[in-house]
């Protein structure tokens, strides 16, 4: 019979080891997958690396798919610190993207660009941290759910987003289509970098990153989150204002990912649709737990995200390579580090079974 | 046939019935999953994975039903991984569940790339039962069906009597709302998890698999189209009793199966108006829940994503 | 006849740090009630667990009806005839009663036969004179009608043997007699019944016979008939004097908490103190003597700010600080070391410097503004740990990797470098070994000495009677008397804390 057995501490061998070894396992098994279909596997791993870092301009749409990744799990993770389980990171995108899109569409192209984008991105700020504080009070007055609440608020987002894409804010010249105008340029975040469509976004991702880690770290309010997070009775025992730290937490955590949503609507699609949001919502909690909840290497694994799904979209161009392969690498190494996590915090052994 | 108002209703709610099946299966199975305590957000992963399984085995064995059993079985299989990284290893079910849908979704689309497109030689039989079915109105809704959506009626009103009346649901649902009472009374909280995850797969691949046996018939990439989270919230819709999964699935079918409808009829109304139905509907769930989950002894089941070990103090 | 149904021949258990069970012989009589008595850490729940099958004795024989059995889990102890009602149910509120008892049933098989079961259920409950509705849920039923489910449960699995842990303890007076008159009548059909208390006037009415155990052994087994509560008191707290510590006189100086008829519900809505009185003053050391469970730790929770009081005040230094927040009341300058060092008075994951600057993260010079200055309160640990002699091998380590005598030490430290006003310490030595007992009790001496207000909370009675300067006995949530310790005689006080008031007696 197998025993679990509590370790009393975790070197910092094993620490790294374990992960390191679930990789490497999850990516011998997405290569056997690979092997069914009859292409060399090592091919498939190069031509993926080199999808996504191949090139200036590959390197590029790898950023321009990370920069939502690295806004959203920068926020979830003020929130997974405090174990608050927003799931609900989708559905603040969603109205951090229509609170900008408001301003995109009803201010005069005439408008100083600056001064539109900086309304734009303050909107969308506050979009997403409203939709982050539903949960929030919801948890602090009446103890509902988190998981339940914020994945719930996710198709209510979604609602809001189709009833105004299919009505008022259609455009009326996209033939039916659920489309909105397309922003002017003055809507439209800068590109950073001239044949790419990196934008202004990346900056945000970044400072965006430092303030997180400076808030967890070196700030009173980070002290309090961590303790809530592990304890939630020594945190009122020391006297923390749960409540008011788990709106501050959500609106922050909302503010990111509604942010996220402005900044890839104002920066790559120009305009309003029903398909903004290929999964980021999900995708950023993941990254997050990869992470162990630091912000700066979450933005590394963002980056690698972005460069498997770019790497993806590449390898389907260049050697036929569906790009359905990425989920099956990614998840099979996801659940080999889900299942080497119990090994950091026990021992196995075996007991024969007495009677 | 004529076409009266009558003859379109009854056809829109025959589709719906089975519209709603694809998504009662799943819904179904994540019901009982999560009552005994495992939140599985994997559902859109398993779905896919019954979807492509039972349309391949479908299609070459040219046996919708072995593909319906086949896809069933493949969801319940990728249930179990969710299932020991959840419940042996106690690992994070967020992101399992998570995991689990961009493997599903990959490793379909990844394998699936061959069979795009193809079609079923032929679809589903219908069959008529008799008697029942000469009920006028209802008659022709529910029982001109196929045999599986035969077997969705009797199994939600089996899963409903196993739920209220027998021991194992008496064990699940204690497992699921205090594992430490359960565990004391000789209940095996770890083995009835493990059966209930499984039997969730077995749902969400049964959806799926219906989905590419019988409604569509074809295979596409994703075809799901996103169905496996409309069942997540199905479950909190129907407060995780199974009869209410049955309403909900219906609504839920029935809208798409209206939208679809009157786009094929070309009707003037706007089917924009329509798409907006089920989040609509999504949002009085939210509210309902709300308050129910307030008075604190109906909700989820208190266990929900919490493991369990029984520990010497 | 007498025919002995369990017994234990030399039952040994060990637990990290402390002998739970000390080579106990014990046996019960069949038809008898048998209370198991004694002050906490005793050793009657582990005795009970082990009988329950929920512990594994480290040496030693059980034998049931004559045989030698071995009990691995709650099942066997089913099988063995034996069941045991917990102090905390084990019942799920969601589910009907009909429902709860029938969870785990083997008689049963797939399809639960509820009227049958129902109609089982009647028939127990009308046999034993009590109403219960199998079909009502757990959540709508009473405290005392939750314990008859538990009681019905085990019947209906067939025990002979009933083990009650405490069951008074959630009861109100009313239910308790209830509950004495279905055991009364349980004992007529034949069933065999031991009863954990430390209550004497409960013990008394109810036993046939009584054991009593201190610290792990067995003080003896007496017929009710042929004692008294002063015997049995006095069985329960012995007269042993493990060391004493050298006491500076008193020097009281002015009064710091007045609690004044302070009153309070537990989590399961019975109310914890009715009408609590009593002051401490700067310079002394208060000691709450009682078993626990009788209304200590909500008391500390209250004064903290941790639970409501729902009458009642408590006064610092002429300051109304009643119902404040914790916040408020930390600023107060109160400070708590909690009983619960791992799960409420620190925190396992986090390092040693997080779990030091808990009372002190918010002010100057440790954060500035919004921002922690972790130099600083790397600083303020060091110094801590050097004054208090604390072991910890690395700073930043998760501070559950100190040994329970070193977090307490830290705990202490960190309690007291703020220089409160007042200091409450709950069971501050409990699970220490002998240097860090030692070392608290003169920190805590100290402090006292330096016109700090302590209020000391212990179930054990030896510690009381070394350190305080005055004594309030609490039982059931009322302050059965306040005594001076030159007064202070270990008999009356143990007949004090088991509810024997000197006026009754």
């Amino acid at each position: 019979m197998l025993l679990f057995e509590k370790r009393e501490n975790v070197s910092t061998k094993l620490k790294i080891a374990i992960p390191l070894i679930s990789v490497f396992l999850g990516l011998v098994a997405g290569g056997i997958a690979i092997l069914f279909t009859r292409t060399n596997p090592l091919t498939v791993y190069r031509a993926l690396v080199k999808g996504g870092f191949g090139s200036v301009y590959t390197f590029s749409e790898t950023l321009v798919v990370a920069i939502p990744l690295i806004l959203i799990s920068a926020g979830l993770i003020v929130a997974f610190k405090m174990n608050f389980w927003n799931i609900g990171a989708y559905g603040q995108y969603i109205m951090g993207a229509i609170f900008g899109s408001f301003f995109a569409l009803t201010m005069p192209a005439t408008m100083p660009r600056p001064l539109l984008l900086a309304i734009m991105c303050l909107a969308g700020i506050l979009g997403g941290a409203l939709w982050g504080l539903i949960p929030a009070m919801l948890k602090a007055f009446w103890e509902v759910n988190e998981v339940i609440s914020t994945l719930l608020l996710n198709y209510i987002a979604l609602y809001i987003l189709k009833y105004l894409m299919y009505g008022p804010w259609r455009n009326p010249a996209s033939h039916g289509f659920p489309l909105s105008k397309p922003f002017e340029l003055n809507a439209q975040l800068p590109r950073l970098l001239v044949h790419t469509r990196v934008h202004l976004g990346l900056v945000f991702g970044i400072i965006a990153v430092i303030i997180v880690y400076i808030l967890i770290t070196k700030t009173k309010f980070g002290y309090e989150i961590r303790v809530i997070g592990e304890n939630k009775r020594a945190a009122r025992y020391g006297g923390i204002n749960i409540t008011k730290n788990i709106f501050i937490a959500m609106a922050i955590s909302g503010g990111l990912a509604g942010l996220a949503g402005l900044a890839q609507l104002s920066g790559v699609i120009h305009m309003l649709q029903i398909e903004i949001n290929p999964g980021y919502g999900y995708t950023a909690i993941i990254v997050a737990w990869l992470s162990s909840l630091n912000p700066i290497i979450a933005m590394f694994v963002s980056v690698i995200f972005g460069g498997l799904e770019a790497g993806g979209y590449q390898i389907q161009m260049a050697i036929q390579v569906p790009f359905g392969i990425v989920g099956t690498i990614e998840s099979a190494v996801l659940f080999f580090l889900l299942g080497g996590e119990i090994l950091k915090r026990y021992r196995i052994r075996l007991r024969r079974n007495t009677s | 046939m004529k076409l009266t108002a009558t003859t379109i209703l009854i056809t829109l709610l025959a589709t719906t019935v089975r519209s709603g099946t694809i998504l009662l299966f799943p819904t179904i199975g994540e019901i009982f999953a999560e009552r005994s305590g495992i939140l599985n957000l994997g559902i859109e992963g398993m779905m896919i994975i019954g979807a492509f399984f039972g349309f391949v085995v479908a299609y070459i064995t040219k046996n919708p039903y072995l593909g319906f059993v086949v896809g069933m079985l493949a969801g319940g299989v990728a249930a179990l991984i969710h299932a020991f990284i959840s419940i042996t290893l106690r690992g994070n079910q967020v992101v399992s569940g998570l995991a689990l849908t961009i493997f599903g979704l990959g490793i379909t689309s990844f394998y699936g790339q061959r069979w795009i497109n193809n079609k079923l030689p032929e679809s589903i039989p219908t069959v008529i039962i008799p008697g029942l079915s000469k009920i006028p109105f209802i008659g022709t809704v529910f029982f001109r069906q196929d045999y599986i959506v035969y077997f969705s009626y009797i199994l939600v009103l089996a899963l409903w009597f196993i739920l209220y009346k027998t021991k194992p649901g008496v064990h699940l649902r204690a497992a699921g709302q205090n594992a430490r009472a359960a565990d004391a009374m000789g209940v095996n909280v770890n083995a009835t998890r493990y059966f209930w995850t499984f039997f969730g797969g077995l749902m969400a691949g049964a959806g799926g698999a219906y989905l590419t046996v019988a409604y569509a018939p074809f295979w596409l990439e994703g075809i799901t189209a996103g169905r496996g989270w409309i069942a997540v919230a199905l479950v909190i819709f129907a407060m995780w009793n199974p009869v209410n999964a049955l309403l909900g699935a219906y609504l839920f079918g029935g809208i798409t199966a209206l939208q679809f409808q009157l786009q094929a009829s070309g009707t003037t109304i706007p089917s924009s108006l329509l798409s907006m139905q089920p989040y609509l509907l999504t949002f009085i769930i939210v509210i309902v829940a709300t308050l129910i989950v307030r008075a604190r002894h109906i909700g989820a089941p208190k266990e929900l994503g919490t493991p369990y070990a029984r520990e010497e103090k | 006849m007498d025919k002995i149904i369990v017994q234990t021949k030399d039952i040994t258990k060990y637990f990290p740090g402390v002998l739970a069970n000390d080579h106990i012989d014990f046996e019960l009589k069949k038809g008898e009630i048998h209370t198991l008595l004694g002050e906490n850490g005793a050793g009657k729940s582990t005795l009970m667990n082990i009988l329950d099958g929920i512990y594994h004795p480290d040496k030693g024989e059980i034998y049931i009806k004559g045989n030698k059995v071995h009990i691995q889990n709650p099942f066997d102890a089913m099988t063995n005839s034996i069941g045991m009602i917990h102090q905390h149910f084990m019942l799920v509120d969601t589910l009907t009663v009909l429902e709860n008892v029938a969870l785990g049933l083997k008689s049963q098989g797939f399809y639960i036969r509820k009227p049958e079961i129902a109609r089982q259920i009647k028939q127990i409950s009308q046999k034993y004179h009590f109403t219960i509705n199998p079909y009502s849920k757990i959540w709508q039923l009473s405290v005392g009608e939750q314990q008859r489910v538990e009681i019905i449960k085990t019947l209906f699995r067939g025990a002979e043997i009933l083990i009650l842990d405490e069951p008074t303890a959630v009861l109100t007076p009313q239910e308790s007699n209830d509950l004495f008159k279905i055991l009364k009548e349980l004992v007529k059909e034949g069933k065999s019944i031991i009863f954990i208390s430390h209550k004497l006037d409960e013990v008394m009415e109810i036993s046939d016979r009584i054991t009593v155990l201190r610290k792990g052994k067995v003080v003896g087994t007496v017929n009710k008939k042929d004692v008294t509560q002063g015997h049995l008191a006095k069985m329960m707290v012995g007269r042993e004097v493990l060391f004493s510590l050298k006491r500076n006189p008193l020097k009281r100086k002015g009064k710091v908490l007045k609690v004044k008829e302070l009153e309070a519900y537990n989590d399961k809505g019975v109310k914890a103190l009715k009408k609590i009185s009593f002051t401490v003053a700067a310079g002394e050391i208060f000691g709450i003597a009682g078993i626990s469970g009788n209304g200590q730790k909500i008391l500390a929770q209250v004064i903290t700010g941790l639970r409501r009081a729902t009458s009642g005040k408590v006064i610092l230094n002429e300051k109304d600080i009643t119902n404040a927040s914790p916040k408020a009341i930390i600023s107060s300058g109160v400070n708590y070391i909690p009983p619960d060092r791992l799960k409420v008075g620190l925190i396992p994951n986090l390092n040693t410097v997080e779990n030091a600057i808990l009372r002190s993260y918010d002010r100057e010079p440790i954060s500035k503004r919004n921002f922690i200055d972790y130099e600083k309160a790397t600083g303020y640990t060091k110094s801590l740990i050097t004054k208090f002699n604390i072991m910890v091998p690395k700073i930043d380590a998760p501070v559950k990797l100190l040994s329970g005598g070193n977090m307490q030490k830290l705990l202490l430290a960190r309690e007291i470098a703020e220089k409160p006003k007042l200091l409450i310490a709950a069971h501050p030595t409990r699970g220490l070994d002998v240097g860090a007992t030692e070392y608290i009790r003169k920190q805590l001496l100290k402090e006292r000495d330096n016109g700090l207000a302590v209020l000391l909370i212990s179930e054990d009675l030896d510690e009381i009677l070394m350190v305080s300067d005055r004594i309030g006995v609490i039982y059931e949530g009322q302050m059965m008397d306040v005594i001076n310790i030159e007064d202070a005689e270990r008999n009356k006080i143990g007949l004090l804390m088991a509810g024997v008031d000197s006026a009754r007696n």
